[in-house]
């Protein structure tokens, strides 16, 4: 189990760690002859400290005597943080000079720790071996160095027992410097004791602050246990000693996705295989595969043993099903590492992180077979169980990581959010099982329900495909549990809800501000798109579906982000369509995200306006097949990817000219979430406190004057002149911004201003016309839908007092006034089992006033012919208020009717 | 303190008292010492028809347009809820706000500034108004501030300390008094406060709850239209505006997505520790219970025979459901419901006879 934790210690094994510390100023124009009367040795240490690499080789190659050996260690050190490592093995081999290695074992450790670094870990070994079979008592880093290549290479007993030498030697109080106590540290997480390495880290950095290697290596353990807060301050802590210490620099790097750290470390050690590797999966990530292969390539050329390397590029072979050279990969690592757990640990990865979640869960079994105490390989396991609705065996799964690692956080946390699932209820319909907690199955299930089945009957005879289920959900209250029970991390950004397949997770609309429904219409459409392809579908493909059937299934769900068009068309940054999966991917703020979303939308609804839905559902189906996306368009679209986008940009040219309004540079996007699920402000709010309101007219009248289509100048004029009361003229400002661009779904929109205005003149009839209005594009204004919703109940209008009160629960299902009108039109109608529903859900809702909630029920009960509900629920309110006359006679009505 | 024997006569008939016996019965357990129960029960807060309940609204200075507003509408809303719902006179109330100037929309209302001269005159006016067994309501609005034992309420000029405000209320040793102080860092000032005999209700528990609270806008909504009214009496108790104000900030905060800055306490058992669940059957609670914002209605009046024999026994059954109510742990859940219901069920006809009687 221990192997390739190596490749974590060996990127801090070659740093030397030394007492002082001084401006690295200072130390690069130090001479390096030395100053006064400090030794080479002294002098080198502080510049190796100080990260003044080049003059630190350069002196230590000047000591002499007692001093030499540490010397030319320091010099070897140096020169492997620059990448120099030809030159970093000769300091070393002309010192021993083909001398017994057990003479010199410090050189001897220090030389097979580059040969690792350069991938010829068999001669690391043997040269390891000599020196420990040559001492009585070999140092404790040599045994430390040994262990961990033995265990490298697959001879995990062997590594066990030398690894336990030293630990022993610790336990026996023959450990003292803090390096050593570093290298314990190491062998004692090699061995999987690791709270032990996590105090031996401690004290290692207590003996000695400075100790980079330790706190480095300490680092790279929270980073493996998921630890990311702890990891990035202890990575900081090094870089505060030393800013140019390269395995700190890649650590900080890897936490943060930091691009500028990663170029930094490159800069000054060009030949580091980690900073090599994580830059190269930095660039994958953004969609850059050429610029990342390159440095794959450099990786492999300088160590032919970097396994993190070769598990990343055997994956994506095998995401890709090119088996063959999955098996070159595999036969690559097995020939220098036999039965390495964690590559196959990290295939699974992978394929989980590609929501492949059935094949992740085969390479995470073949892993743990690999290695039955390989732990990760459990976490694995379970956290790709659960996505496919295996929760049971996930959770078994996930209990063996914890036990035998507790460090590991992404295994507590989701044990965690299990204990919080053992809390709530699961409710099921026809074709769905509903994990929610008690106060949503109470509340929101009633509308969840039907909702989840009309998606299930609308979509599946649209696609013509039958998802298998039931389909399992997952709805959180807190958006920490939703984060770890679907990344195992609490930190998931803007995501709302995500679908897995099989399984869907989401924030409960409790803790949400955005409309919930549209939400779970989205998340199920990608269930159908991702079981019609075996979860093989691009994201921005999946996400385009899903935002194009919300407009599908409500007109005024989905997106219109006609500004935002506009001004990227302008910007040039709409994304080419082979590469809109880096929209997502390389997001680095939520607006790039929402618009990720809105453009990938935009190709779904060209795809068809233009070829027509069945091409697009053929398009899908092609995603169920290995080919190239070249391929796969010809033969959907008869065309190539540049021709299809050449079509998609013509057809967007000829939408913005349809928009036809003016965006001006100085104005913001509105401001969305990056899930596109919530409300989206525009900028008048911090205007009005910039600007006073003399000054801020002037300037949107004069931008008025400048281009006549300017939206959100006559927008904004609008509001200010509300502001002032001079209606007649925000009214005509307002009409003008409307009639740009009727669907503008920002917040305040003209609409709500105009209904604003006209309740101010007292025009009822105009203010209700307006809000309507505003209603058919803004989708999460419940204030106003129930205010419609109210005038069209009492004007008798049942079916709108209908379709207004829906379109309030569709944003908040909690709020008590939206349920007492609901239930006044079930009275109204006399549906007396949607009263019934109305008032169960106030019960749970109302808790200032559980005796009217009570009663309330009860008479619900009894209109509805449920005596026996209606007894019970009137006993609990009389017991409270027993002289309250309304609950006695529902009393007395409830024993007549059932004596009846 | 106050040690003075509960009267029977006029007090067993009245549905508080019944809640107040409940409470004595519940301690000690068996009927038999229902009578030994009532005479160790202290009379405060009788509640008769004869009681005359005052209020003092004390609102401090703040700064800023929102907060300035915000006080303002709580005082004035305050002052206008208890003349409406609940009727007080305009004498019956002293409103001493911010600097006591009445140049303002609704200053008519002021009677006087929030300094401590203003305190003094305000409160020594009232002792000379108020008779023995009347009940005197406290609410302090607006900012406090300090550690426990220095904690102040802020008021025009230099502010006043718990133990300074407490000396203030010497004068009101044969009234019943109740203390809502709805200010930030409310806590250490209340406890200073508590006695025996005297409701205490602090909007904060403990002295690092030092932010604005919410809590004054729910207790005075609790008020307003009677929404505390949970027993459905056409009465609001203090423990029911607690209890309804307590309820709703907890909403707030959960409805912000917040961690709730704020952690209301009652105490009036005059141990000076503030109970976050007082209850009838708790340590505090039982005198909250009974102490009305209003004053009880004689509704005997104009009876004759029959209609007090219906309405002596409304109060009968009232009585044993409370008692019934205190004992449900004593009792298997089936038999306490059938048992409940058959009174219930009494009552309800009972009352239903009696209305028409009195509507005959």
């Amino acid at each position: 189990m221990l192997r390739n934790k190596i490749e974590r210690a060996l990127r801090c094994a070659a740093c030397l760690t030394v007492l002082t510390s001084s401006s690295l100023l200072w130390a690069q124009d130090a001479d390096v002859t030395g100053v006064g009367n400090e030794s080479p040795l002294y002098r080198g240490e502080q510049l190796l400290q100080t990260g003044s690499y080049a003059a630190a080789a350069e002196i230590l190659q000047m000591t002499d005597g007692l001093d030499r050996a540490d010397g030319l260690v320091g010099a070897s050190r140096a020169l492997v943080m620059m990448g120099n490592y030809q030159q970093a093995m000769v300091v070393l081999e002309n010192e021993i000079d083909g001398e017994n290695l057990a003479d010199h074992p410090l050189l001897a450790t220090q030389l097979a720790e580059v040969k690792r670094l350069v991938g010829e870990s068999a001669e690391a070994i043997e040269i390891l071996a000599e020196v420990i079979d040559g001492l009585a008592e070999p140092p404790v880093r040599t045994l430390v160095q040994y262990g961990s290549l033995l265990d490298f290479t697959g001879r995990n007993g062997e590594a066990r027992l030398v690894l336990d030498q030293a630990v022993q030697r610790y336990n026996n109080g023959m450990v003292f410097a803090s390096e050593d106590v570093g290298m314990v540290a190491l062998a004692s997480w090699l061995l999987g004791n690791f709270h032990d390495a996590n105090s031996l880290f401690d004290e290692a950095t207590r003996a000695n602050p400075n100790n980079l290697e330790a706190r480095t290596l300490w680092a790279d353990l929270f980073m493996e246990k998921f630890n990311a807060a702890d990891a990035e301050r202890t990575y900081q802590e090094a870089l505060d000693i030393n800013s140019r210490y390269v395995p700190a620099l890649v650590g900080v790097a890897r936490v943060i996705s930091d691009e500028r750290a990663i170029q930094r470390a490159l800069a000054i050690n060009p030949n580091s295989v980690p900073a090599m590797e994580t830059y190269g999966q930095m660039l994958m990530r953004a969609g850059q595969e050429d610029a990342a292969m390159e440095y794959f390539t450099q990786a492999l050329a300088l160590n032919p043993e970097a396994i993190k390397t070769l598990s990343f590029l055997a994956a994506q072979a095998a995401l890709e099903e090119r088996m063959a050279d999955y098996d070159g990969y595999y036969q690559q690592v097995e020939a220098f590492s036999p039965g390495n757990p964690e590559f196959l640990g990290d295939v699974a990865d992978a394929f989980g992180n590609n929501y492949r979640f059935t094949e992740a869960v085969e390479y995470a079994r073949a892993s743990i077979a690999a290695d039955p105490e390989y732990w990760q390989g459990y976490t694995l396991l379970g956290s790709n169980l659960i996505r496919l609705g295996e929760e049971e065996e996930g959770k078994a799964n996930l209990e063996i990581g914890f036990e035998n690692d507790p460090f590991n956080v992404m295994t507590s946390n989701m044990l965690t959010v299990f204990d919080e699932l053992e809390t709530y209820e699961t409710l099921e319909s026809e074709h769905f099982k509903v994990h929610m907690s008690e106060r949503d199955a109470r509340i929101l299930w009633p509308y969840l329900e039907p909702l989840l089945e009309e998606s299930w009957t609308t979509l599946t005879a649209k696609y013509d495909f039958e998802p298998e289920g039931p389909v399992l959900i997952e709805v959180f209250e807190r958006s920490e549990d939703f984060a770890v029970r679907s990344v195992g991390l609490p930190d998931i950004g803007p995501l709302v809800g995500i679908c897995f397949g099989k399984v869907i997770t989401l924030i409960s609309p409790d803790t949400l501000n955005a409309n919930w429904q549209e939400i779970v219409w989205h998340e199920f459409m990608h269930v159908i798109t991702l079981q019609m392809t075996d979860n093989r579908m691009p994201r921005w493909l999946s996400e385009g579906i899903s935002v194009w059937e919300e407009k599908e299934g409500r007109p005024y769900w989905g997106r219109d982000q006609g500004l935002d068009l506009v001004r990227a068309e302008r910007e040039g940054k709409l994304i080419p369509v082979a590469d809109l999966n880096s929209g997502f991917s390389g997001a680095r703020t939520n607006a790039d995200l929402s618009f990720a979303y809105f453009q990938s939308y935009l190709v779904v609804d060209y795809i068809t306006q233009q070829y027509g839905f069945e091409k697009l559902v053929e398009l899908v189906h092609q995603y169920a097949f290995i080919k190239e996306d070249s391929a796969r368009f010809r033969e959907v679209f008869d065309a190539s990817l540049d021709e299809f986008d050449q079509g998609f940009r013509g057809w967007i040219d000829n939408r913005v000219a349809e928009i036809d309004v003016f965006v001006h540079t100085e104005d913001m996007p509105d401001e969305g979430t990056g899930h596109g699920h919530g409300v989206r402000e525009n900028s008048s709010a911090i205007l009005a406190e910039l600007y006073n309101n003399a000054s801020l007219k002037q300037h949107m009248r004069s931008r008025i004057e400048e281009n006549a289509r300017d939206f959100q100048a006559h927008l904004q004029l609008g509001i200010v002149l509300f502001k002032e009361e001079n209606y007649q003229e925000a009214k005509m400002s307002l009409e003008t911004a409307y009639d740009l661009l009727p669907s503008y779904t920002g917040y305040p929109s003209p609409p709500l201003v105009m209904a604003q205005i006209f309740q101010a003149e007292g025009n009822e009839e105009q203010r209700l016309e307006w809000l309507s209005v505003l209603l058919e594009n803004q989708q999460h204004d419940e204030d106003s839908a129930l205010i419609l919703a109210e005038a069209a109940l009492q004007g008798g209008n049942m079916e709108r007092a209908d379709y207004y009160i829906d379109r309030a629960l569709q944003v908040d299902p909690y709020r008590t006034d939206v349920h007492r009108l609901k239930a006044r039109y079930a009275d109204a109608i006399g549906d007396s089992g949607l009263a019934v529903t109305e008032y169960e859900v106030l019960m749970n809702l109302d808790i200032t006033d559980p005796v009217e909630a009570r009663t309330d029920l009860a008479q619900a009960y009894l209109n509805n012919g449920q005596h026996s509900e209606a007894r019970q629920n009137i006993l609990f309110a009389l017991e409270i208020a027993p002289s309250y006359r309304r609950a006695q006679e529902v009393l007395l009505e409830s024993i007549d009717e059932a004596g009846n | 303190m106050k040690l003075r024997l509960i009267n029977l006569t006029n007090s067993m008939p009245m549905l508080a008292a019944a809640g107040l016996l409940l409470s004595a019965l519940s301690a000690y357990g068996q009927d038999a010492d229902d009578n030994a129960a009532v005479e160790r029960a202290p009379d405060y807060f009788l509640d008769t028809p004869q009681t005359n309940k005052y209020a003092v609204i004390m609102t401090g200075p703040t700064v800023g347009d929102e907060n300035v507003s915000q006080f303002r509408q709580w005082a004035f809303s305050l002052h206008d809820i208890l003349i409406r719902d609940y009727g007080y006179t305009s004498d019956g109330i002293t409103l001493l706000y911010d600097d006591g100037s009445t140049d303002m929309p609704g200053g008519e209302r002021i009677d006087g500034a929030c300094d401590i001269t203003g305190i003094e005159q305000g409160l020594s006016a009232l002792a000379q108004q108020v008779e023995t067994g009347d009940q005197v309501t406290l609410y302090l609005i607006g900012h406090g501030s300090g550690a426990e034992e220095e904690a102040k309420f802020n008021i025009v000029g230099p502010d006043v300390t718990g133990p300074e405000f407490a000396r203030l209320l010497d004068p009101f040793a044969q009234q019943d008094v109740v203390i809502v102080n709805t200010t930030s860092a409310s806590y250490g000032f209340s406890t200073a406060l508590s006695s025996e005999g005297r409701v205490v209700i602090s909007s904060t528990r403990s002295p690092s709850e030092r932010y604005d609270p919410v809590f004054s806008r729910y207790f005075i909504e609790a008020l307003d239209g009677r929404n505390g009214d949970r027993d459905k009496n056409n009465r609001v108790s203090m423990l029911e505006a607690f209890e309804y104000a307590k309820l709703s900030v907890n909403q707030f905060y959960e409805d912000q997505g917040r961690l709730a800055s704020e952690h209301a306490g009652l105490d009036d058992n005059g141990d000076a520790m503030f109970a976050l669940d007082p209850a009838v059957d708790g340590a505090d609670g039982r005198l909250a219970e009974i102490a009305y914002i209003d004053t009880m209605e004689n509704d005997t009046a104009g009876l004759d025979e029959q209609g007090l024999s219906l309405k002596a026994r409304m109060q009968e059954l009232e009585r044993e459901i409370f008692i019934l109510r205190g004992r449900k742990a004593d009792y298997l859940e089936a038999d306490y419901w059938q048992r409940l219901e058959a009174l219930l069920v009494d009552l309800a006809r009972t009352t239903g006879r009696f209305n028409d009687y009195v509507t005959q």
